[in-house]
């Protein structure tokens, strides 16, 4: 019985992701671009999910993974005469190579995890507010590079000319992969000493973990599965710009995760697909949407909602719609939430 | 004395950390103008009974009255503005601010602001070395002049009540004597006192009544004259 | 560029104006530092207060308000949306962790920002000009430098409002129970000091300065945009964090400090090697932050900014 409640932990988020697939490829064009964004959605929540859920390190820079992994593998399979015309000051390197597909996905998830170690040998060391603004610096040193460094990319314009090869397949196949090694990864040894520290980072300590370490591998990990999530989302979209993997991104999945539940991949997957679907449903809705009576909203309304959604949860649920747990486990005492700091000197 | 009428009342308390219970079933009562001693092994929930008087934890089940009426689930602001005051364990004084700052913020507790100079004079009257240090920066005082400053500080609110939360901890022995002495005068003024204190002998001793607790709970009530008795303390403590 | 180059490009007119630039930053650093020291609560959303009082006086001027009344309107508009936010959010928040406490506020301002743009929109454009206080923006030429009016207005408000605060907090009772709450709110609690009569002053002050600001930023800039003070916002919480939050002083030094560099190297840099200036600033605050968390301005202390 254990053992199917194991693996139901990992089956159901990844069932519901390929289901989410089947659904949307009966679905007109128009409409199978929404499930589309939901998947990856998911796929770029899960990745910050290994490391803020397991660690309990708010971090807002999880953005700059996928932005890097999404710019490295879309400017590297831009096909080769297109790339010459329209980047032409790039690194040669870059400018005279195209890849393939699945080659660029695969380095999407190097450079993503290359980047998230570099910046995750120093960062680590930080918790709560200082970790929160540190990763915001690098949220925005990894703009201002992309959006200036045209020798890396294509700076303040749009990428584009990507091959749009993120079908419904590939989003499904690329984020259920996220999920197995987010699941593994939660259940290592590793993972579980992580979550140790999340409790009690002074206890973790003197139990002989080492924290910079843990919290160093799980960074880099979700640097590694936000850079392929990059990668299928770029893949799926045909461009990209620097604005895109930004604030908007940052805030956007950041609430998906709180929504979900912070602390559990379900939370994650939950928050990722119901957000994505109110946000759709939002979408539309600012276009005019008939639901028995018409809908009409404003434009820029969707966000509006999504920030009170998100104030809301946090105010009045912190645990989010999972209550923080995996799926099908029992209510504990204390479910999970974003630990309260135990220096935090708060009017309580 | 046990005709005075009661000031403080704790009935059934119960106090729970986590899935701890810190403080189960304890009674104590203390009438006006009584000194009266808190005392048992680290952990035995002496901190944790005053601080639930004071509001700063959440009380499980019990009650807690002062002159009658009911104290449990108020503020601690309300609860120290309504003539109950708190010298904490650690003395927390204001280390940036300067001892009369420190003195004045006590005056936050009054139930009326009439009579606030007068209560900073006898502040002073009482520690004389308050008022000669007064503009130094209390984070620059000793351990024993911070613990008068922390007592001179709780007295200005005027209160009724006095809690002390182990005012000899890490005190040299003459200190400790003005502070207990400084106890005797407070309690000639007319203010009741329940001091917790890890300096067994002395607190049964000296108190009027001393309660002895242990595991969260009361085991014995001893008198001054139980002072020399030492094999019932210990076995209550070991229990 | 060069060193010698860069200094000989400084003249007094970019340090005029950096000064000025420096003193609307240092008021903005004290608004922040205000609600910090209580509530430890960094509020991400102080520019939205600016934002919605730069909105508040854009239309009242396009409803041909009296300047005067349009400036009462905007201190009364950000005044009431500061203690909106303090009830329904801040107060309920105050017993978590300072990172829900950030992402909330982030969420905070993420709503508002797009509330104003549903506002501005209606119109059918994006921006709305707030002329009535515009004539603030004209210059006078003292001792051969073009000084706009608003810079004397900018560095004598913010001379005011520090030494008006600065006595506040340390003449009166309110602003010793203040200090007190910002160092430790648990003992001041039970000394008497009524946690929300606190909260609620320093909310309110940190309200008035951020109205202050919001008018002479409006001077400057009287297009009035979804996205008004957010980037200065970003750069003073940069300063504050630099500067050393969990000292009033020291944040506000924090704030000067960034505002008057930003100024300067604005000024001096041309317009294209500035690009990749916000990577150098944030690289050097993850520095600071590495090595100085208290920031560069505290003494040894520990700090509200914890490493492991």
């Amino acid at each position: 019985m254990r053992r199917f409640d194991t693996a139901a932990q990992l089956l159901a988020p990844a069932a519901l992701v390929v289901a989410t697939a089947v659904v949307g490829s009966f679905t007109s064009r128009a409409t199978e671009i929404y499930f589309l964004t939901a998947i990856c959605s998911v796929g770029i929540v899960v990745a910050i999910y290994v490391f803020v859920g397991n660690s309990g390190v708010l971090s807002f820079g999880q953005i700059s993974f996928v932005a890097v992994g999404a710019f490295a593998s879309g400017v590297m399979t831009v096909p080769l005469d297109s790339k010459r015309g329209v980047l032409p000051d790039l690194y040669p390197i870059l400018r005279d190579h195209t890849i393939g597909n699945l080659a660029s996905l695969v380095l999407a998830a190097a450079i993503g995890a290359a980047f998230a170690f570099l910046v995750g040998v120093p960062l680590m060391r930080l918790s709560g507010l200082a970790a929160g603004i540190a990763t915001f610096a690098v949220l925005e040193i990894t703009h201002n590079l992309l959006r200036e460094w045209t020798k890396i990319g294509p700076g303040a314009t749009t990428l584009s000319l990507v091959p749009e090869t993120t079908g419904l397949t590939q989003a499904a196949i690329g984020t259920v992969a996220v999920i197995a090694v987010a699941f593994a990864y939660q259940r290592s040894r590793f993972g579980r000493s992580l979550r140790a520290t999340r409790e009690d980072a002074a206890a973790a300590q003197a139990v002989g973990i080492d924290v910079h370490r843990q919290r160093l591998w799980a960074f880099t990990l979700s640097g590694a599965l936000a850079g392929l999530a990059g990668g299928l989302y770029v893949h799926m979209l045909g461009s990209i710009t620097a604005d895109q993997v930004y604030l908007e991104l940052t805030f956007v999945t950041l609430a998906m995760l709180v929504i979900g539940g912070v602390t559990s991949l379900w939370g994650a997957v939950i928050g990722a697909l119901a957000v994505s679907g109110l946000d759709s449903f939002l979408s539309e809705a600012e276009q005019g949407v008939g639901v028995g009576f018409t809908i009409d909203l404003p434009q820029g309304a969707r966000l509006v909602v999504l920030g009170t959604l998100m104030a809301l949860v946090l105010v009045l649920r912190p645990s989010g719609l999972t209550g923080g747990r995996e799926f099908g486990m029992p209510r504990l005492r204390r479910g999970g939430q974003l630990p309260t700091d135990a220096t935090s000197e708060g009017a309580a | 004395m046990s005709d005075s009428p009661a000031v403080l009342e704790v009935e059934a308390l119960g106090v729970r950390y986590g899935g701890v219970a810190a403080v189960r079933g304890l009674d104590l009562v203390l009438r006006k103008g009584e000194i009266v001693g808190l005392i048992g092994p680290n952990g035995a929930g002496k901190s944790t009974t005053l601080h639930a008087i004071m509001g700063a934890v959440p009380v499980h089940t019990g009650e807690i009255r002062l002159r009658g009426r009911p104290l449990r689930g108020r503020t601690p602001e309300a609860i120290a503005r309504s003539g109950v005051a708190l010298v904490p364990e650690g003395r927390r004084i204001f280390a940036e601010l300067t001892v009369e700052e420190n003195v004045r913020l006590g005056l936050a507790g009054r139930r009326s602001q009439e009579g606030a100079a007068a209560a900073v004079e006898e502040a002073y009257a009482l520690f004389p070395m308050l008022r000669e240090f007064r503009r130094r920066q209390a984070g620059a005082l000793s351990g024993g002049q911070q613990q008068q400053l922390a007592i001179g500080r709780a007295l200005v609110a005027s209160p009724d009540v006095l809690l002390l939360d182990e005012p000899s901890l890490g005190l040299a022995p003459k200190i400790v004597d003005i502070v207990f002495g400084a106890l005797a005068e407070i309690r000639t003024r007319g203010i009741s006192v329940l001091l917790v204190e890890q300096r067994a002998q002395r607190t049964v001793a000296f108190a009027d009544r001393t309660y002895l607790l242990a595991n969260g709970e009361v085991r014995l009530t001893l008198t001054p004259a139980d002072a020399g008795d030492t094999e019932a303390m210990v076995h209550a403590y070991l229990s | 560029m060069t060193g010698p180059a860069l200094v000989a490009a400084l003249d007094a007119q970019t340090l005029v104006d950096a000064v000025g630039l420096g003193a609307i930053y240092a008021l903005m650093a004290v608004g922040i530092g205000l609600v910090f020291g209580v509530l430890r609560l960094v509020n991400f959303a102080y520019g939205q207060l600016i934002m919605a009082g730069a909105y508040t006086l854009a239309f009242t001027s396009q409803a041909d308000w009296p300047t005067w009344m349009g400036i009462v309107m905007c201190f009364a508009v950000v005044i009431a949306l500061s203690t909106a936010l303090d009830r329904l959010v801040f107060r309920p928040l105050r017993t978590q962790s300072p990172a829900v406490m950030l992402v909330t506020t982030f969420a905070v301002a993420f709503l508002l920002q797009n509330v104003a743009l549903l506002v501005d929109v209606r119109d059918d454009t994006i921006g709305e000009p707030a002329a009535s206080v515009a004539s603030l923006n004209q210059a006078v030429r003292v001792w051969g430098v073009e000084v706009r009016k608003v810079t004397f207005v900018a560095v004598a408000v913010a001379v005011v409002a520090l030494s008006l605060l600065a006595l506040i907090l340390t003449r009166t009772r309110i602003g010793l129970q203040m200090r007190a709450a910002a160092t430790d709110f648990a003992t001041a609690r039970l000394l008497g000091v009524r946690a929300n009569t606190v909260i609620a002053v320093a909310v309110l002050l940190s309200a008035v300065i951020a109205a202050s600001v919001s008018v002479l930023l409006t001077v400057q800039n009287p297009l009035v945009a979804p996205d008004f003070a957010l980037k200065e916002t970003i750069i003073v919480l940069v300063g504050v964090v630099v500067g050393g939050i969990d000292r009033l002083w020291t944040a506000t030094l924090g704030g000067f400090s960034i505002g008057f560099a930003t100024g300067v190297i604005n000024g001096a840099l041309p317009t294209d090697k500035t690009v990749f200036l916000p990577s150098v600033v944030f690289a050097l605050v993850i520095l600071v932050l590495l090595l100085r968390p208290a920031g560069l301005f505290a003494g040894r202390r520990t700090s509200v900014v914890e490493r492991v």
